[in-house]
């Protein structure tokens, strides 16, 4: 009797995932100025990428586009500490070499995965909100997506501070994980290749070079 | 659902604007403790997940892309408020269920305003009024009153054409589908042949409206993973999870009054 039902479940679904893609396109929001009295250095930061990728959005197209989102990431990301969260437990079997080898596939990944999803930017905004500071030194900042049509879209962004200024660590919208997310997948495509990291590594790579 | 009913609504209408300020989605600050979600039934899941990847392809998909590039926006937009609006009877009873009659009564006062001014819930009047849309369902309820981690939903199960889920949020669709007032009137009213064409039909249209709204963040998904399975069953988990932890801070005051500090701050 329940056939109808499963719209719930998919609407669910489809309200996290539409999240995530959304969400994606967040990044590139603007920071709308009169939102945070707050004016934390994590604040500052998400503010900032925004700003820069919207910038970049503007200016450019293609590769161009690409090389650019590959930099901010570079710069206001911790590429290197999400890798090696995406990995998990996986990162200490791994040889040195492999090592760098996966960080440096999965941030080509990632960079061609952002500039895709940043060029469906269609004039979002991002207001950002407040922030909160956990015990381990991880600062967590609240922000919204709004949406011309529809209700906003809550993006939490994870920043730390390993010395060489604060960095995002991890991007949740409306609650998933990316770097969660990507820990599930890659532990999944590991387990499913005889528990070896190295088809993980070629498949990126191969992933990278389109 | 005679008089009773629509008292009830009236009531609840006095409410819903104050528990409309409550309604902003809450910050869960906690790390999600879900390192890996159990699931005993992955062979088969896999198995039923190629047979619904299929489907799609073949015809869920074609017809959201048409749908979605051909049907005009107002009329799109239209066929979400019905559904939707179809679906606050039962949002409210979970409300209910879960203690926050406020909300309750702002999902009743919804559905009246947007069934009648609305007319037959077209428009989402309701929320040009400051009534706010909000999400809630029996496996949310489950796992409100569950006592676990709410990334633990019992085995995670893939239901064939409707897509991921687990234990606890299969027994809520049960659930959420034996209390819909709308297939007990049917059912009750017209009998069973009449109850499969209303339930064919809200399925069908929901599935399309569904689609259509996912489809960029589905396509994505698909396309940065190594393994679609894994990552939609790790984001279905966290998604869930996370709501289900807004509704249990609902009911803590403190972290009531800190949305608002946030809210206030966000304005």
């Amino acid at each position: 009797m329940p056939s109808f039902a499963p719209r719930r479940t998919i609407l669910r679904l489809a309200v996290g995932a539409g999240t995530m893609a959304v969400a994606v396109s967040g990044l590139v929001t603007a920071a709308s100025g009169q939102a945070s009295a707050d004016q934390s250095p994590a604040a500052q930061l998400i503010q900032k990428t925004a700003a820069e990728v919207i910038e970049l959005i503007k200016a450019k197209t293609g590769a161009a586009r690409e090389a650019g989102i590959r930099q901010v990431l570079e710069t206001d990301f911790d590429l290197d500490y999400m890798g090696r969260s995406a990995l998990g437990t996986h990162w200490n079997k791994a040889t040195p070499e492999q090592r760098e080898r996966f960080l440096k596939a999965a941030a080509s990944a990632e960079a061609h995965a952002y500039a895709e999803r940043f060029g469906q930017y269609g004039g979002q905004t991002l207001t950002v909100g407040r922030v909160t500071t956990r015990a381990n030194g991880t600062s967590v900042v609240d922000s919204k997506l709004n949406q011309s049509n529809g209700e906003p879209i809550a993006i939490q962004w994870e920043v730390r501070n390993e010395g060489q200024g604060p960095r995002i660590v991890d991007v949740k919208i409306e609650g998933v994980s990316m770097v969660m997310t990507r820990r599930s997948d890659f532990n999944s495509y590991i387990q499913n290749h005889g528990g070896k990291v190295e088809p993980l590594i070629d498949e990126l790579e191969a992933r990278a070079k389109h | 659902m005679g008089k009773g009913f629509a008292r009830t609504m009236a009531a609840c209408v006095r409410y819903s604007a104050v528990a409309a300020v409550a309604l902003l989605a809450g910050c869960a600050t906690h790390d999600t403790g879900a390192t890996e979600v159990w699931d005993p039934l992955e062979v088969p899941n896999r198995f039923i997940f190629s047979i619904n990847q299929a489907v799609d392809v073949i015809a869920i998909r074609p017809v959201a892309v048409l749908y979605r590039d051909w049907m005009p926006k107002p009329a799109q937009r239209g066929v979400h408020n019905v559904v939707e609006n179809l679906g606050e009877p039962v949002t409210a009873i979970n409300d209910v269920v879960q203690g926050n009659a406020h909300q309750a009564a702002t999902s009743m006062a919804r559905f009246l305003v947007n069934s009648t001014i609305g007319v037959a819930g077209l428009f989402d009047v309701a929320s040009s009024f400051g009534l706010k849309k909000s999400d809630n369902d029996a496996g949310q309820t489950i796992g409100y009153y569950a006592g676990v981690e709410p990334e633990n939903g019992g085995f995670y199960i893939m239901l064939p054409l409707i897509g991921p889920s687990n234990a606890r949020d299969a027994v809520g669709l049960v659930a959420d589908a034996s209390i819909d007032p709308f297939g007990i009137a049917i059912y009750s009213l017209s009998g069973s042949t009449a109850y499969w064409i209303y339930a064919g039909t809200r399925y069908g249209t929901t599935v399309i409206d569904t689609r259509t709204r996912t489809m960029t963040a589905l396509d994505d998904l698909e396309r940065n993973s190594v393994d679609y399975y894994a990552a939609l069953r790790s984001a279905y988990t966290q998604r869930r999870a996370e709501l289900i932890r807004q509704k249990r801070e609902k009911t803590d005051s403190r972290a009531e009054l800190e949305r608002r500090d946030n809210l206030a701050l966000v304005r």
